[in-house]
């Protein structure tokens, strides 16, 4: 058996028969971590003891004839931004090269608890704050397709790792578009979750109102299985939702018939890349191959996503990064005196990306200038939001590609940081308005890069995004293709 | 707005040296001078913003107890401490 | 800001105390009395270790997340209501960003723009006239979480300064009066008011010493020159850490700033706003070596927490768990048990624990001795003299105290009834407390027995016969005399009643 191609409910199948140990599975992956992460840089850290001994109790479990999680014995890379108790987390940063959390966040204890095994933390753009793991302060993931390009970001580690299977499923977070970018870079399936979905607690904040954290799969089917685990309220979290959870597997097996899709113009004008559209067309194609119908719809207000986004996110991290200010848990400066130090350590251990979005942050919120960016940026927020309340009145889904364009190269967009901000033209509408958003793999462009398909839903709508996708998946097998490396 | 950098990293605690200021400056403005085509943006009279992408309300619990962490858990991350206190360069620097 | 005025030294040189109005707001720190944190479950207990009350939410650590506590918003509403406030059925969040030491997440949450409670007033006596009383509008009061304490070296020598967290998170509430307080008199006067209030309806412990109730004031100078106003600089003046210190404080300030004035003359729009401490040791004000040009906090909506809605029915309920405000006890102290002013405010000023004591002994003492003229007096008096005199000494509190309201009637009411004399009853007041608080034990171990009539005939006999002197003064007029007669009786006789002594030497020797 190639443990490394099986799904998850494969996976979690073979482990609970005992015809494959929990031991086994999670050394076979924690090799394929030290085969390729000198390659590939998914990984930050590896938990070769810590996912051991979890392993050793799961098959303990197993002999005593215990019942079991869900995801018993399921290995899970989680995003490096993600505290795990004991285990180093730095969200990408010098700032936290030697951060060990006393605490395990919300959704490490959910996957612990549901038996999962946490076997690493991956690599990502420092405090979230990317689209290519080019910020990442120790070094950038790479891209398995090709390795000259990015994997994207932040969760780059995490679409790497899964991409390269490394890990059968890892989690990521999304606060611009950061698991459905890079999953549409690396061929893989990523869900950002309705805002309020899935716990924050214990996710290093980069931005409150837009962060939320899902799962990265090959498949629809194992997205499914792993956000039943992730999703439901959280007393821990103040803006978790106290919402009833789907029953996403039973929804995956519905028919599409009836399905409405909204196509928004917008997303097919200009700065779109040919492939990528034509791949589009012929993902909307498969999908009315299987009963649904499409209607075109319109976002308007979305055209300023980007302008509120790098207004609200630079706003809400300049305030949740002043915690990093070297007293508690960061790395400190050599100083004189305390101001000294603040500065010194602030300006020795933040990356330059992450120093430049706090300054623009504090300035938005400076005095004199609050009113010109930061309210006017979430009264366009709430126009965001309108469009979306309306455009769901008369379709169940928008479609539209996750990217303009394939994985770009290393230092591609280092003279122009705007055209990497850019690349979040079609993703960041989903996290300003709190809709749940997945991007799959629909294709790959002529040089061998994935193509990803963005699908939008209903707030506490995941069933509807998982359900499609998967109908989607039963008709193509992108998502079953592996890269070479 | 010349010195905008300098006064918005004093502000943000970071450190800029004179001889970066202007390449920072210059960075900070392509990012603000995007973000100013919200300006232009109409909008209806009575909009109200949206701060969060959840509008519900009272998430609150109840006043009890439970254990704190031990101190060499606390502590155990400070970059410089006692076994009892955190440590910091002293207040009153000039 | 309109220009200031220009003044020439001459006129103000001529500005007398008369052309001066103080003005003076205060902002009131309180700390609500919660088991846990506003934002986490660790414990508010003041005293324990360094860091043993924390976790890794009131730490800041990274990804951590603050959730509300329910207790700390009824507090919070409770005194608003206690002090006239609005309450407001939508309140959130906010956070006002700066950094020290002791603030962990580089934040202070709190509340800007939707306060739980608005605006209300407090109604304190007139300092100036005595009897009438003066509303003091309060501007709002909201929630916020207290920050950690700093230890800094203060030997000047730059050493590290320690940092303790927990204090960390602490529900505050502060209230912001108007600026409407006119002498340092009148900010004591309220400060005390608001304390009794507090503790009346039992939010707080107020212990100024642990830091539970902190103050800090606005104070500037309104000059009258030539019938022209001019407002000096406004001053915050923080430290305020007793009732004497800011009177104290506030007293300096409006003198310091009228010296400074006189001297340079510069109003409010000449300069920005000064922080001064109170450096209670040397007695003035000094200014504060934190830097001023940072104060930009950059509020904005928390988006780690959401909006907060009270219905009118839930405020109505919380409003009912207020049994007793000063006020309203003043009033009834005055109009069911005749007691003065002054008297009322010896009582109502101990705390609701002592007025409860003293309406139980009044209201037993006009119950058994109904001939007395005012029970309620009297019981006034045992209770502000014996009683609070007894807990000062003991340091204790009325909940302490041996002997109950009851015990203290029935005491009372046999003094009323001429069974012994009031200085008796001390003896026996203090054999209560002494011996366990049984009235008729005391009693017996004293000795104390009715003095029969006869007896009492027989020793006034004998003291008439062995001070003729004294006899012949008090039939020359001066009657008082009879006292130290009546000290001598008792000599003889301890239980012996002196009001009976007095008559009856008196009808024995004719007057």
């Amino acid at each position: 058996m190639q443990i490394e191609q099986l799904s998850v409910a494969e996976l979690v199948e073979h482990i609970g028969k005992g015809d494959l140990s929990a031991a086994q599975c999670t050394e076979h992956f924690l090799g394929q971590i030290r085969d390729k992460n000198d390659d590939n840089g998914a990984f930050l850290a590896q938990c070769d003891q810590e996912a051991a001994d979890a392993a050793k109790q799961i098959d303990a479990s197993i002999a005593a004839g215990k019942s079991l999680g869900p995801l018993a014995g399921l290995p899970v890379a989680v995003k490096d931004g993600i505290c795990t108790a004991g285990v180093t987390t730095t969200a990408g940063s010098k700032m936290l090269s030697k951060f060990v959390p006393p605490y395990d966040a919300t959704i490490v204890s959910r996957l612990k608890d549901a038996g999962a095994i946490v076997i690493g933390k991956t690599n990502m753009d420092e405090f979230a704050m990317g689209s290519s793991n080019e910020n990442s302060a120790f070094h950038p993931a790479k891209n398995p397709w090709n390795h000259d390009h990015v994997p994207g970001g932040s969760s780059g580690g995490s679409a790497t790792a899964v991409a390269a299977r490394m890990a059968p499923v890892a989690i990521g977070s999304d606060t611009g578009g950061s698991i459905r970018q890079p999953a549409s870079f690396c061929g893989i399936t990523g869900l950002k979750p309705t805002y309020g979905r899935v716990s924050r607690y214990g996710l290093i904040a980069f931005a409150s109102s837009l962060d939320q954290i899902g799962p990265m799969t090959r498949s629809a089917e194992d997205c499914a299985l792993v956000m039943q685990t992730l999703a439901g309220h959280d007393k821990k979290d103040s803006t978790s939702a106290p919402v009833d959870v789907a029953d996403y597997m039973a929804a995956l097996n519905k028919p599409l018939a009836g399905l409405k899709i909204g196509i928004c113009k917008q997303h097919f004008e200009e700065g779109l890349g040919d492939e990528v559209r034509a791949k589009v067309n012929e993902a909307i194609d498969v999908l009315k191959s299987l009963g649904a119908s499409t209607a075109e719809i319109e976002l308007p207000y979305t055209q300023y996503g980007i302008a509120a986004y790098y207004v609200i996110a630079p706003c809400e991290a300049s305030s949740n990064l002043s915690r990093f200010d070297g007293v508690r848990y960061t790395n400190r400066a050599a100083a004189e005196g305390l101001e000294e130090m603040y500065s010194k350590t602030r300006a020795e251990f933040f990356g330059e990306e992450v120093k430049k979005r706090i300054l623009l942050g504090t300035h938005a919120l400076s005095s004199g200038y609050y009113d010109a960016y930061y309210l006017k940026a979430s009264k366009v927020r709430r126009m965001i939001k309108n469009d979306y309340d309306k455009a769901f009145e008369s379709v169940d889904l928008i479609l539209g590609p996750t990217v303009p364009t394939t994985a770009f190269k290393f230092n591609q967009h280092a003279a122009d940081p705007l055209a990497m901000y850019l690349a979040d033209v079609y993703t960041v509408a989903a996290n300003l308005s709190g809709v749940p958003a997945l991007s799959i793999p629909c294709g790959f462009d002529s040089a061998g890069l994935p193509i990803g398909l963005q699908l939008q839903a209903r707030r506490f709508d995941e069933a509807t995004l998982l359900q499609t996708a998967h109908q989607y998946q039963t008709q193509t097998d992108w998502h079953q293709r592996s890269p070479q490396s | 707005m010349s010195n905008l950098a300098q006064n918005v990293a004093k502000l943000a605690r970071i450190d800029l040296p004179d001889a970066k200021a202007e390449a920072v400056q210059e960075n900070l403005e392509k990012v603000l001078n995007y973000v100013q085509q919200l300006e232009a943006v109409e909008l209806p009279d009575d909009i109200e913003p949206f701060f969060g992408a959840i509008e519900s309300v009272n998430a609150i619990r109840v006043d009890e107890l439970q254990p704190s962490y031990p101190r060499e858990e606390i502590l155990s991350n400070a970059p410089d401490s006692d076994g009892q206190f955190y440590k910091v360069p002293s207040v009153f620097d000039e | 800001m309109n220009q200031t005025l220009e003044t020439t030294p001459a006129q103000r040189d001529a500005v007398t105390d008369a052309d001066v109005t103080l003005i003076v707001g205060l902002e009131v720190h309180v700390q609500l009395d919660t088991q846990s944190k506003l934002f986490c479950n660790c414990s508010t207990a003041y005293g324990a270790d360094a860091n043993t009350q924390t976790c890794p939410v009131c730490t800041g650590m990274p990804g951590t997340l603050p959730v509300i506590n329910e207790r700390a918003l009824e507090l919070a509403i409770k005194t608003g209501l206690a002090l006239n406030c609005k309450i407001a059925n939508y309140t959130k969040w906010d956070r006002k960003n700066y950094f020290y030491p002791d603030l962990p997440k580089g934040y202070q949450i709190s509340q800007f723009d939707k306060p739980i409670c608005g605006e209300g007033h407090l109604t304190i006596s007139d300092a100036k006239a005595a009897f009438e009383t003066r509303d003091i509008q309060i501007e709002r009061a909201h929630l916020e979480e207290d920050a950690g304490k700093s230890i800094h070296d203060e030997t000047g020598a730059k050493k590290p300064s320690k940092i303790d967290l927990n204090r960390t998170g602490t529900p505050l509430l502060e209230i912001v009066t108007k600026p409407d307080l006119r002498s340092a008199e009148e900010a004591k006067a309220f400060l005390t008011e608001l304390k009794l209030i507090l503790t009346y309806i039992d939010v707080s412990d107020c212990n100024m010493q642990e830091g539970s109730l902190r103050c800090d004031g606005n104070v500037n100078l309104h000059i009258n020159v030539d019938g022209q106003k001019i407002a000096t600089p406004i001053v915050e003046v923080k430290n305020l850490n007793s009732f004497r210190a800011a009177e104290r404080a506030i007293a300096y300030e409006a003198a310091r700033q009228l010296r400074v004035w006189k001297k340079d003359g510069l109003g409010i729009a000449d300069a920005p706003k000064q922080t001064r401490g109170w450096d209670d040791a040397n007695q003035k004000t000094t200014k504060s070596r934190e830097k001023e040009d940072a104060a930009d906090y950059r509020y904005f909506p928390d988006p780690d927490l959401i909006a907060v809605e009270t219905t009118d029915q839930e405020i109505n309920a919380i409003a009912a768990t207020i049994e007793y405000l000063p006020a309203k006890l003043r009033t009834e102290l005055m109009e069911d048990y005749s007691l003065e002013a002054y008297d009322t405010e010896v009582i109502v000023s101990q705390g609701i624990g002592v007025v409860k004591y003293y309406k139980t002994v009044a209201d037993f003492l006009t119950k058994s001795a109904s001939g007395l003229k005012s029970p309620g007096k009297t019981a006034s008096n045992w209770v502000a003299q014996e009683v609070l005199r007894y807990l000062n000494e003991q340091n204790c509190e009325i909940g302490d105290y041996p002997v109950s309201g009851g015990q203290l009637g029935e005491l009372l009411g046999r003094i009323a009834k001429g069974d012994f004399d009031q200085t008796r009853g001390k003896d026996v007041l203090a054999q209560m407390l002494e011996n366990g608080a049984n009235l008729e034990a005391a009693v017996e171990k004293l000795g104390i027995k009715t003095v029969d009539a006869g007896e009492v005939e027989a020793l006034c006999q004998q003291i008439i016969e062995e001070n003729q002197g004294v006899i012949e003064q008090i039939k020359g007029g001066k009657v008082q005399a009879v006292g130290s007669l009546i000290g001598k009786a008792k000599k003889l006789n301890p239980n012996i009643n002196p009001n009976l002594v007095k008559e009856t030497i008196l009808k024995q020797i004719g007057i």
